[in-house]
């Protein structure tokens, strides 16, 4: 390595924290997976501004780097590119804030994930992602990765939990993208650098999600004869609208191991088992776990058992941990192989493997996270021994062939490394990766981070940005019936260099910073059939067309639902593709999540005409970048969407609303009280208690309010919590009114809530929790709205206004600067946006946004205009 | 067994050089990977390996929290066995491990000659054993510490023979460690007297330094001809036991076996003997002393040893014994496994590491409230006692035996 690079890379960290001896680039050659290869130097940064300087130092000496936390990924993700620069984070590692009151904590990405929940604990509170290494990996590795754990089949996996974070890009400028506000503006930019592997940028602090602890937890062990019974049980259990917070599974050889090396009471003439675990609100958790006892019976389960206290549950737990570890000692080496299946498919899966591992006479053993059917077969081999290496490669590439056939994906949470590079031509054409390859370009231009991981090859071609686009002349409108015909119209745009405006039920179409002029319009509405419906798997496949009306209608049967309601703010139908397209949904998205967190694969047509894949339709996937994440909320300026595999839920058997009214403050305090307590809301909203009729005509008395808080699940437990519920708001000195039952598609917001859309101007602002109330006084009471409502649990408050002056909005903008929100007129005047843009003003990580548009959409077809900074 | 280890990292969260130095090299996936890479012909021997390898303060806390037990401690002394011959030693240790250690008298000297300033010339030689540690770590650097150093040696007060006991029939060979005879007699003094309520007998042997500092240097050879030393005196007389009220010794004296080839006669003897040998704390609860009526009301916690928590698997007996004591409240150390730095001659060749570790420790410490921090090896509290010396704490730092001795009721 140059020896004028190692003393510009000395100058920024300071002597001591570069290594470039020849023990030191031995020890930075490997990391868990079982790749290698050799780096030049490595460099301990102290902060993100140093992290910053080496990656410029690096970029001006055409240095590669990779950033690495304690380099423990299974795919070899964090293996140095040969001569590059190991950028190694482990000295950031302080906690920067714990904020109970906002669920949110900010964090350097060094530390390690047990280190966050160990502070979290004793505030009662987690952090959901718990990969089983949890204390040896950093949040920047589980980041790199998009980590999970058992906890992950309730809560969800990494990509679900950040909110915000640092992040220093390849050409060595640090931005900051998101923040504890939800939804910021453009597209999700958190969304697609989780999981991208150090290959986008380099994280230097997080903001994370942080959730209160469960009340109450139980823990079952179901015990099999047969591991076709078991794996049939975790499509059972799922299929009866119970979410366990854990199911995972374990095979005769792995519980045979965990037993020689410590005994955790596994019993060792089974074939399998299950350890199940439901948490939640006490009231209703033991009736639970019986359920569960009854379809594990029906499925001929020989016995479950239920640990009889903490201390017993720890047992089981350690066993199940110490898994991976117990195998080691069996052989000196062993490959973990780390597909997702449908849940429906885990038993031939299984099967699949057993052949595949006799077949290259490799030992091998089954422990996994069943309930999201992401399976670890365990293979054992020696390392030493090149032809067992070699079989046990082959066997590993033969295992991910058949997941892949299957309907599952390569890597369920491992991540695609160097070690699943070429397996990602199994599951996406050139055309996809090249869609890929586009991000990659929009952040690293020159290929220096972490080059040869994540995605394999490189673009292909590199179509020559050209801007603007022409508007045609007249107002056509197209509404393809096929898919085929929908590439036809946008590559004819393509070559044209014309514009098109994507839309769904119309209602959006000046959505963002466009105005009113006769774009031609690509309407998603002949594109409306349910392609696929697995009801034990709970997704479903459907054109981007059809309206939610239909998609629930369709459900129904099977008890099941898309999670999410007709916002506030929305009108008319709303076809499923314009509101993933849009991000929108309502308040219900505090348990159930965004339209982006129900998303599992896509299907959309490209700015260059080409039908593009992502995703599929498995629960956990990090193959490969999810481009999912981005075109969700890209409000048609990325592609026009085409197809959607979504995951479903069971439908709530009870959903009851407990109201009370007060002042604002005693009702902002309730809702505060509510977040930090563990009765699990969907939803904490409020609205004034006297819509629009104060005396003076049109306008809204802001000091009355009235919450409303939605629980919804089984009978007993939801009884149970609108008690508690109605309590606290009575203890927060609200007066109490009735309590109420509303239908689960519908909700229980009030015509008035979801008519706002009629005033000229349509606000949103999205703030940290705790800054809901704040807002709606300092702000909102000087511009006078018509409609407000404000969403407790989401940090959201919506407002129609009559009239909103440019200086009322610089002042808006101002207000929620300090709040650390940001805000959008999700409706305005064009007069208005001539002027102003609607997501306010100039951030610096606007700037990758719209690299990223120039990058997917190199002619700025679809939607010209409509981002911020009106990109 | 390296090629056991299959990367996957979990030594880090218990390898306490790495939690101070955040280095690969520092942790034992890092180490044994050098180990690997040598084997392998990727790297070449050479002094860039002595920071790795005598960096580990062996204390074996990685080994517990790897799946496949990886015994990195072992494979880095055989590692550092071959670097002396491959790389060289340095002459100092030589004198050290071979015209020192295996005479208690000169050792006893030196210790004097330190303690009472008068010969500098020998903190030299005093730094290169790692037994510096033993004289107040340090030397040049604090002068206070050599102050308080004791100005006579356990030995020197009741020489090697045999002391009158009030129990019945037990016949009990008492090894005085290094550490104690020099820098704790005052503790060895409290173990004799709990040892003379229990024993008939209690001999007070005339045995040299166990070996474990020239073992834990790759010096194996030393710590051979030491170990056969201390094996004829051990096997000469028939005790029931033998104790030792440090840890370090009674986890070396156990292991004396492995030192010797299955072929070697001195194996069927080290096994002899080790199976009588006991760690004061073994001693102590098995025949715990009585009680003494009156006691005021202290906080105690503890810190474990390597040696006795994962050298002797002692992590339940020493809890026992102080909670059971009169007056005591006990109160568990957060980390209280984790080396406190002091190991072997760690603290003065990585003095840097070393006080990052003990920064660590101490803080632990201060969250308990404790006002007394007892442990069981000399070593670990000339170290704790340091790390409070710092911070100017209000906490005493003792060895077990001091606590026992002071709340129980002497029968004679
Ligand atoms: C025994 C064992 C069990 C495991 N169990 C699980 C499990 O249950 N679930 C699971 O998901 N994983 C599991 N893993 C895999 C691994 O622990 C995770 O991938 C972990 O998140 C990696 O963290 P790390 O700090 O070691 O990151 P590294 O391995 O150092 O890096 C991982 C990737 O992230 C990138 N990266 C690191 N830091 C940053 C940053 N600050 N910004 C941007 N990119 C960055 C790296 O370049 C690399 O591509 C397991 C591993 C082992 C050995
Ligand atoms: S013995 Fe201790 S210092 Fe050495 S590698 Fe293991 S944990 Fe680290
Ligand atoms: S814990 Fe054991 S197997 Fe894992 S890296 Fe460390 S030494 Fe190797």
């Amino acid at each position: 390595m140059d020896p004028r690079f190692i003393r510009r890379v000395r100058k920024i960290v300071g002597k001591e924290h570069v290594r470039c001896g020849p023990t030191d680039l031995e020890v930075y050659s490997y990391d868990g997976s079982l790749a290698r290869g050799r780096p030049g130097a490595v460099a301990f940064p102290a902060d993100t501004q140093e992290t910053a300087a080496l990656v410029r130092a690096a970029s001006e000496a055409g240095v590669a780097c990779v950033p690495r936390g304690f380099g423990t990924n299974l795919s070899g993700g964090s293996i140095p590119p040969d001569d590059g620069l190991v950028i190694c984070l482990t000295r950031l590692n302080r906690i920067l804030s714990i904020r109970p009151d906002r669920r949110c904590a900010r964090v350097q990405t060094g530390v390690t994930n047990l280190e966050l929940q160990n502070a979290l604990a004793p505030l009662g509170f987690f952090y959901a992602p718990d990969p089983a290494s949890q204390k040896v990996a950093t949040l920047g590795g589980n980041v790199g990765e998009n980590s999970g754990g058992p906890r992950c089949v309730k809560h969800g996996v990494t990509k679900n939990h950040v909110l915000g974070m640092e992040v220093v890009l390849p050409d060595g400028e640090a931005v900051r993208v998101g923040g504890e506000a939800l939804d910021p503006p453009g597209y999700d930019l958190c969304g697609i650098l989780v999981g991208s592997e150090g290959t986008l940028g380099i994280v230097t602090e997080v903001t994370v999600r942080i959730l209160p602890l469960a009340e109450s937890v139980v823990t079952l062990l179901a015990v099999y004869d047969r591991v076709a019974d078991a794996a049939r049980s975790v499509s059972g259990i799922i299929a009866e609208g119970i979410v366990p917070a854990s199911l995972e599974m374990m095979d005769a050889p792995v519980m045979r191991a965990v037993e020689e090396s410590c005994p955790c009471g596994y019993p060792l003439d089974a074939a399998a088992v299950l350890i199940i675990e439901v948490d939640g609100p006490a009231v209703g958790l033991k009736e639970q776990a019986e359920r569960i006892r009854r379809i594990c019976a029906s499925e001929g389960c020989r016995q479950v058992r239920e640990a009889g206290d903490t201390e017993e549950r720890d047992r089981l737990w350690a066993g199940r941990r110490g898994a991976f570890g117990a195998i080691a000692r069996l052989a000196p080496g062993y490959l973990v192989a780390d597909c997702t299946v449908p849940r429906t498919k885990l038993p031939e899966a299984l099967e699949r493997v057993r052949l595949i591992a006799q077949g290259h006479q490799l030992a091998h053993g089954n422990v996994f996270h069943a309930g999201d059917g992401n399976l670890h077969p365990l293979l054992f081999f020696d390392s030493r021994d090149p032809d067992q290496l070699d079989r046990v490669r082959r066997a590993g590439r033969e295992i991910m062939k058949e997941c892949v056939e299957l309907g599952g994906t390569i890597t369920g949470e491992h991540g695609v490394g160097i070690e699943k590079l070429e397996a990602m031509r199994l599951i996406f054409s050139e055309e996809d990766l090249d869609a890929q390859r586009a991000v990659r370009q929009a952040f690293d231009p020159e290929g220096r981070f972490n080059p040869g991981k994540a995605v394999p090859g490189v673009a292909r071609e590199r179509p020559v940005v050209t801007s603007p686009p022409r508007a045609s002349a007249d107002d056509t409108a197209w509404m393809p019936e096929t898919v085929e015909e929908a590439c036809a119209i946008v590559t004819r745009a393509f070559r044209d260099g014309t514009a098109l405006l994507p839309e769904g039920g119309g209602h959006w179409r000046t959505f963002g910073n466009i105005m009113e002029r006769g774009l031609p319009i690509l309407r998603s509405a002949g594109l409306a059939s349910i392609v696929e419906y697995d009801p034990p798997n709970q997704t479903i496949r459907v054109q981007a067309g059809i309206p939610l009306a239909d998609l629930q209608e369709a459900l129904r049967p099977n008890r099941q639902w898309l999670p999410i309601r007709p916002f506030p703010g929305a009108r008319g139908a709303i076809l499923v593709g314009s509101m993933v397209a849009l991000g929108a949904c309502g308040p219900e998205r505090m348990r159930y999540g965004a339209p982006r967190d129900l998303l599992l694969g896509l299907r959309f047509v490209s700015g260059t005409g080409r039908l593009v894949s992502t995703g599929g339709k498995v629960v956990k996937n990090v193959a490969g970048y999810d481009l999912g994440r981005l075109l969700a909320g890209s409000a048609g300026t990325l592609g026009f969407l085409t197809e959607l595999t979504l995951r479903l839920s069971s439908l709530p058997e009870c959903c009851r609303a407990v109201r009370g009214w007060g002042l604002l403050a005693e009702v902002a305090s309730a809702a505060a009280e509510l977040l930090r307590s563990n009765i699990e809301p969907t939803f904490v909203t409020a609205s004034p208690l006297n819509g629009t009729t104060s005396g003076k005509g049109k306008q809204t008395d802001l000091e009355h309010w009235r919450i409303l808080v939605g629980l919804e699940g089984f009978g007993e437990t939801v009884e149970a919590q609108a008690e508690r519920c109605a309590g606290l708001l009575a203890d927060k000195g609200l007066e109490a009114e009735a309590t109420e039952d509303y239908p689960v598609l519908d909700g229980p917001f009030s015509d008035h809530d979801r008519s706002m859309d009629r005033s000229p101007f349509l606000l949103r602002a999205d703030l940290p929790l705790d800054k809901v109330a704040c807002f709606v006084e300092e702000a909102a009471s000087a511009i006078h709205p018509e409609h407000i409502f404000a969403d407790f649990g989401c940090g959201r408050v919506r407002g129609g206004l009559t009239r909103l002056t440019e200086d009322a909005w610089d002042g808006l903008c101002g207000c929620i600067g300090r709040l650390d929100g940001h805000l959008l007129l999700e409706k305005a005047p064009d007069a208005f946006k001539k002027r102003r843009d609607v997501y306010g003003p100039f951030q610096p990580a606007w700037k990758v946004i719209h690299r990223i548009k120039d990058a997917m959409d190199p002619k700025g077809i679809f939607s010209p205009g409509r981002l911020p900074g009106r990109k | 067994m390296i090629a056991m280890c299959n990367r996957c990292g979990f030594c880090q969260v218990a390898c306490p050089t790495f939690r101070a130095t955040g280095h690969e090299a520092g942790v034992a996936r890092g180490r044994v990977a050098l180990l690997r890479a040598l084997r392998e012909g990727r790297l070449a021997w050479s002094t860039d390996l002595e920071e790795p390898l005598f960096a580990c303060l062996l204390c074996g806390a990685c080994t517990t929290n790897c799946f496949p037990a990886v015994p990195t401690a072992d494979l880095i002394v055989e590692a550092r066995e071959e670097y002396l011959e491959k790389v060289g030693r340095k002459r100092i240790h030589g004198l050290l491990f071979e015209h020192l250690l295996p005479y208690p008298e000169r050792l006893r000297r030196v210790a004097r000659a330190v303690a009472f300033g008068k010969n500098s010339g020998l903190s030299g030689v005093a730094r290169a054993l790692g037994l510096l540690r033993i004289f107040g770590r340090d030397f040049p650097r604090s002068e206070k510490i050599v102050g308080r150093m004791p100005g006579y040696a356990l030995r020197e007060r009741f020489p090697p023979g045999v002391l009158e006991g009030g129990g019945e029939r037990l016949r009990i060979g008492y090894f005085v460690g290094c550490g104690m005879e020099i820098m704790n007699p005052v503790a060895a003094e409290a173990s004799l007297g709990i040892l003379r309520e229990a024993a008939m007998e209690v001999h007070i042997l005339e045995n040299a330094c166990c070996g474990l500092p020239a073992w834990s240097y790759g010096d194996r050879e030393a710590a051979r001809k030491l170990a056969a030393g201390n094996i004829e005196i051990l096997s000469a007389l028939p005790f029931d036991r033998i104790v030792t009220d440090c840890s370090s010794c009674a986890a070396f004296l156990k292991k004396y076996p492995d030192l010797f080839e299955p072929a070697d006669p001195l194996r069927e003897k080290a096994n002899e003997v080790a199976a009588r040998v006991r760690d004061m704390v073994e001693q102590v609860v098995s025949a715990p002393p009585p009680r003494s009526k009156e006691a005021g009301r202290i906080i105690v916690t503890y810190h474990d040893p390597c040696h006795a928590s994962r050298g002797q698997d002692l992590v339940a007996e020493p809890r026992k014994i102080l909670a059971a004591l009169p007056g005591v409240e006990y109160r568990e150390l957060p980390e209280a496994d984790w080396c406190c730095g002091g190991a072997g001659s760690y603290a003065l060749s990585h003095f840097d590491t070393a006080m990052k570790i003990l920064e660590r420790k101490i803080d632990n410490v201060e969250k308990t409230g404790a006002g007394v921090l007892a442990t069981s090896c000399p070593a670990c509290i000339v170290q704790l006692a340091y790390g409070v010396r710092r911070r100017n704490l209000p906490i005493r730092v003792c060895h077990l035996s001091e606590l026992i001795r002071e709340r129980s009721a002497p029968t004679g």
